[in-house]
């Protein structure tokens, strides 16, 4: 569908190197990446591994030797569980010019979080003393040639500083596909000469950008199927960009002066524009403010990683990336249900909170409108509603959109405003028996609020 | 002076570890120490917690096996909670558990084991590995994807995500598989039975190219740990067998594992040691894993995957005690695998919407579930109160079952390299790659 650009010269100077870290966690960052498969070979070559413990013979040594600031992008995956886990991390941060929290493990903390309800000692106490299966009676825990074990989890950011995020449990292999072609700056579009504006259908009378909303078709190339207008939706700039804008741009530039008086639906463009023009991955959370372009491109200004921009288009994408850079709040807008094909105020409504082994759902309603407990409105977007499609509610996986407020609290204000429920916000939440397990499963390290056990 | 050779972390293996060998002053090899350095405690931090809600948490123990670890805990609180579930939901989970072995089994084979056989074990560490594999053999490669993609794909069209499934519940299933899905999967079945037999083939020869090393490096007589349904071979029905050095076989009830099992709490490993408690520690030190299920095995649920085990016992006996049989062993266990696969995709009980028990009570009590992991047998012990919410969890996960026997295993391997310097001595074939 898209053909390789043309002048790609310069697209790969050299071999980026990249370096991959396991904390304590599960593997399936890793394994989600090594899914990509095929997906992988034509990134490999771009890249040198130069530690990846997992799949490639390299020892810890081999990466104390080498230079500060040698490795371009470190991943970082798995939870803060032991000391280890904490120095091998500050090494990463050392030898790495950017880090990625890989996962949410590293990102939130993860299911591990749910440990901080309890204290160290309790923790190891069930674990090497008390468990019923324990049957020599050795009566104590290990210590020799281990690392020691952190108080309580906190998420990588507490420990280093981070550069980017990418979320999920685990994040889906073409999020970090295409977060690594984002890196490398590498992502094929047709560039034609003609701009979208061009060719729509709505050219002449019915321009979307009359109506002051966005429309990215006059920076964008010409190649589509074109439907979107047809649709009455705007064009997010699939293509990518045009070598020549269409005059359009004037408008365009004007409504995206100001975008902090755009609206939702506006918003929403202007995520899928960043994913599908600038390449920008679905990260939760990215943090422009760590200047990971920067350091790419070596400027000082916000630029995009796109090579050879026509001005015009420099102009309009520098101002999002900049609008970005000072909205870190921004991928709040975009939640689970928005991925969510079922129909929201449906037929039914919640009249009591159904625990998920209750009844069977049907496949075209809403969750929580068919009784049960969807973390959807509340949880980051990313992973296209996995679990809703095989019937399962969403558990948070990918990371809450807000931070510091009541998570339980917050649910229930926002199923009860958006959602077909017809009992009171009291009633919703004495009727779930955890609310730590239920509302913060994924999260709990990263509640800054919460206490926990002594 | 005594030495300590320390290798950290040890690589391609899942979970945190490394491997420290104390030599001293006269060579002898005096401790080997097999470090888990990580644990994150889910037996008690899934207190609290909704019992149905655990099977959606605990899969985050593992990444390369969560479908047992999702499956597992299900059925331990069906258990508690005396639930029977629909016949198209047990078989659904069979299909996911063989899609999960099927394409773990390659994964390991060709990933993390294939390297070191195909490009030999003196080769450079940097180029050891299965990207090069990918490079220098391209058509192996390609297939070798091809087979994960294949399983890798079955399990997120049943489980809904391949790494970490949700689509098990307390009752069974919350959606059957999609008849058009099924079909996409049905028309490549036959290509990957062939890709499996391609697999066997290589298998094999590495097996007579490395014969010198099969036989003679690391054959250590253990127990083992494995599930058998009736003798039969079975990773999700199976219930415990031990098979003691000797090679005789021993059935036990999963319910009574706590006198089977024993947990040994080691100074030096947070990944604690588990062995066959009427032979006490360390003596009843056993081994799991696809040798140990082979090992236990009568028969092989498939046609040819029991022709396969039948090739294995003609060449190593009864009871294999030669670690780097392992290889051969999963190799056996991925036939069966994708015959299990293909006669399941053939059933349409899997496209049948009755998955799911509607009428479910919680109920206090205790409940056990087993089956087996592609790294080794799993065992969930959950204790509901009356509302359904777990009071408390045990759990011997794969690691724990393989630690202690690869420790016994790494002891005697040090002792052959370092005091019989057994690897000038060895055959060892010209490399497939160089
Ligand atoms: S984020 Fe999830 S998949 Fe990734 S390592 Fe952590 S638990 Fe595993
Ligand atoms: S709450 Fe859940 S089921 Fe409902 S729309 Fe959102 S994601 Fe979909
Ligand atoms: S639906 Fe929710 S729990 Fe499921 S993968 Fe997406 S974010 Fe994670
Ligand atoms: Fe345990």
């Amino acid at each position: 569908m898209i053909k390789n650009i043309e002048d790609n010269d310069n697209i790969v100077e050299s071999r980026v190197k990249v370096a991959f870290l396991q904390s304590s966690d599960c593997w399936g960052c890793h394994q989600s990446l090594l899914n990509a498969h095929l997906g992988l070979l034509p990134v490999l070559p771009a890249l040198e591994i130069v530690y990846w413990p997992c799949v490639v013979d390299f020892k810890y040594e081999s990466l104390e030797k080498r230079e500060d600031g040698e490795i371009l992008v470190g991943f970082v995956e798995g939870s803060m569980r032991t000391k280890q886990d904490i120095e091998a991390s500050k090494l990463m941060r050392r030898k790495c010019q950017l880090i990625i929290a890989f996962g949410s493990c590293s990102c939130y903390g993860n299911v591990h979080g749910l440990a901080n309800q309890f204290s160290i000692d309790d923790l190891k106490n069930r674990k090497f003393l008390e468990v019923e299966s324990i049957a020599d009676y050795s009566n104590r825990i290990p210590d020799e040639h281990v690392p020691s074990f952190e108080n309580k989890i906190v998420p990588l950011d507490n420990v280093i500083k981070v550069d980017a995020y990418i979320s999920g449990c685990p994040p889906k292999p073409e999020q970090i596909i295409s977060s690594v072609l984002f890196l490398l700056g590498q992502k094929p579009f047709p560039m034609n000469v003609s701009a979208f504006c061009n060719e729509c259908s709505l050219n002449q009378s019915g321009c979307i950008l009359d109506e002051e909303k966005i429309c990215f078709g006059a920076i964008t190339s010409t190649g589509c199927t074109m439907k979107c207008p047809e649709n009455g939706k705007a064009c997010v700039g699939c293509m990518g960009p045009a070598r020549n804008v269409s005059s359009k741009i004037d408008k365009l530039n004007k409504i995206t002066d100001d975008l902090n008086s755009i609206s939702s639906g506006d918003k929403k463009n202007l995520y899928e524009f960043l994913t599908l023009f600038l390449n920008i991955p679905l990260m939760a959370g990215f943090d422009l403010a760590g200047d990971i372009l920067k350091q790419i491109k070596n400027k000082g200004k916000v630029s995009t990683p796109l090579t050879n921009l026509p001005s015009a288009i420099e102009e309009v994408t520098s101002k999002l990336l900049q609008y970005l850079r000072d909205n870190k709040n921004f991928h709040e807008i975009s939640n689970v249900c928005d991925t969510c094909s079922r129909i929201i105020g449906s037929r039914s409504t919640m009249t009591k909170v159904k625990r998920d082994y209750e009844g069977l759902p049907n496949l075209e309603e809403c969750l929580i409108e068919q009784g049960y407990i969807c973390m959807g409105p509340v949880t980051n977007a990313g992973c296209g509603a996995m679990c809703i499609n095989v019937n399962a509610p969403c558990s948070g996986c990918y990371g809450q959109t807000k931070w510091d407020v009541n998570q339980s609290e917050r649910f229930a204000d926002t199923i009860l405003k958006s959602f077909n429920v017809s009992i009171s916000k009291e009633e919703l939440l004495s009727q779930v028996k955890d609310h730590i397990g239920t509302f913060e499963k994924f999260t709990l390290a990263s509640n800054k609020g919460y206490k926990g056990g002594e | 002076m005594v030495k300590e050779i320390e290798v950290e972390p040890i690589t391609r293996l899942e979970g945190h570890g490394g491997l420290r060998v104390v030599l001293g002053d006269d060579g002898k090899v005096q401790d080997v120490q097999f470090n888990i350095t990580s644990t994150r405690f889910f037996e008690k931090f899934c207190e609290g917690r909704y019992c149905e809600h655990i099977p959606r948490i605990t899969t985050r123990i593992c990444g390369i096996c969560p479908i047992p670890h999702h499956l597992t805990p299900t059925k331990a609180v069906e258990d508690a909670w005396g639930v029977k579930i629909p016949t198209p939901a047990l078989k659904l989970r069979q299909l996911l558990m063989n899609a999960k072995q099927y394409s773990s089994h390659v994964l390991h084979f060709y990933a993390l084991a294939a390297p070191d056989f195909l490009l030999g074990p003196m080769a450079d560490p940097a180029l050891r590995n299965v990207v090069h594999v990918i490079n220098k053999m391209p058509d192996v490669g390609a297939m070798a994807l091809k087979m994960m993609d294949f399983g890798q794909k079955l399990c997120a069209a049943i489980g809904g995500k391949s790494i970490h499934p949700i689509s098990a519940i307390v009752g069974g299933m919350k959606k059957p598989l999609d008849e058009e899905i099924r079909d996409k999967f049905l028309k490549e079945i036959d290509e990957q039975i062939e890709f499996t037999k391609k697999t066997v083939d290589i298998g094999l020869k590495i097996v007579e190219d490395y014969w010198d090393v099969v036989a003679n490096v690391g054959v250590v007589p253990t127990y083992y740990l494995g599930l058998t349904k009736n003798g039969v071979h079975d990773i999700y029905e199976g219930d415990i067998r031990i098979v003691n050095p000797e090679g005789n076989k021993i059935d036990y009830n999963a319910h009574k594992y706590l006198d089977v099992l024993g947990e040994h709490i080691p100074k030096h490993s947070y990944a604690t040691h588990m062995y066959y408690k009427p032979a006490g520690y360390p003596e009843g030190i056993y081994r799991a894993n696809c040798l140990g299920m082979i090992n236990a095995a009568d028969k092989m649920a498939t046609p040819l995957a029991d022709e396969a085990l039948k090739a294995f016992r003609d060449k190593v006996g009864p009871v294999s005690h030669h670690t780097f049989a392992y290889h051969w062993a999963r190799i056996i266990e991925t036939v069966e695998a994708i015959e299990l696969i293909k006669k399941y995709l053939e059933d349409p009980d899997i496209c049948n919407p009755d998955c799911k028990t509607l009428d479910i009570e919680p109920r206090e009590g205790q409940g056990i579930g087993v089956t087996e992991a592609p790294r080794g047998v799993l065992l969930y012990h959950i204790w509901s109160d009356a509302e359904g919410i777990c009071k408390k969890l045990n759990l011997l996960v794969a690691t724990n079952h393989n630690i202690a026997g690869i420790e016994k295993s790494l002891m005697h391997v040090a002792k052959q390299v370092f005091e019989d310097k057994i690897l000038e001595r060895l055959k060892l074939p010209d490399p497939w790659i160089k």
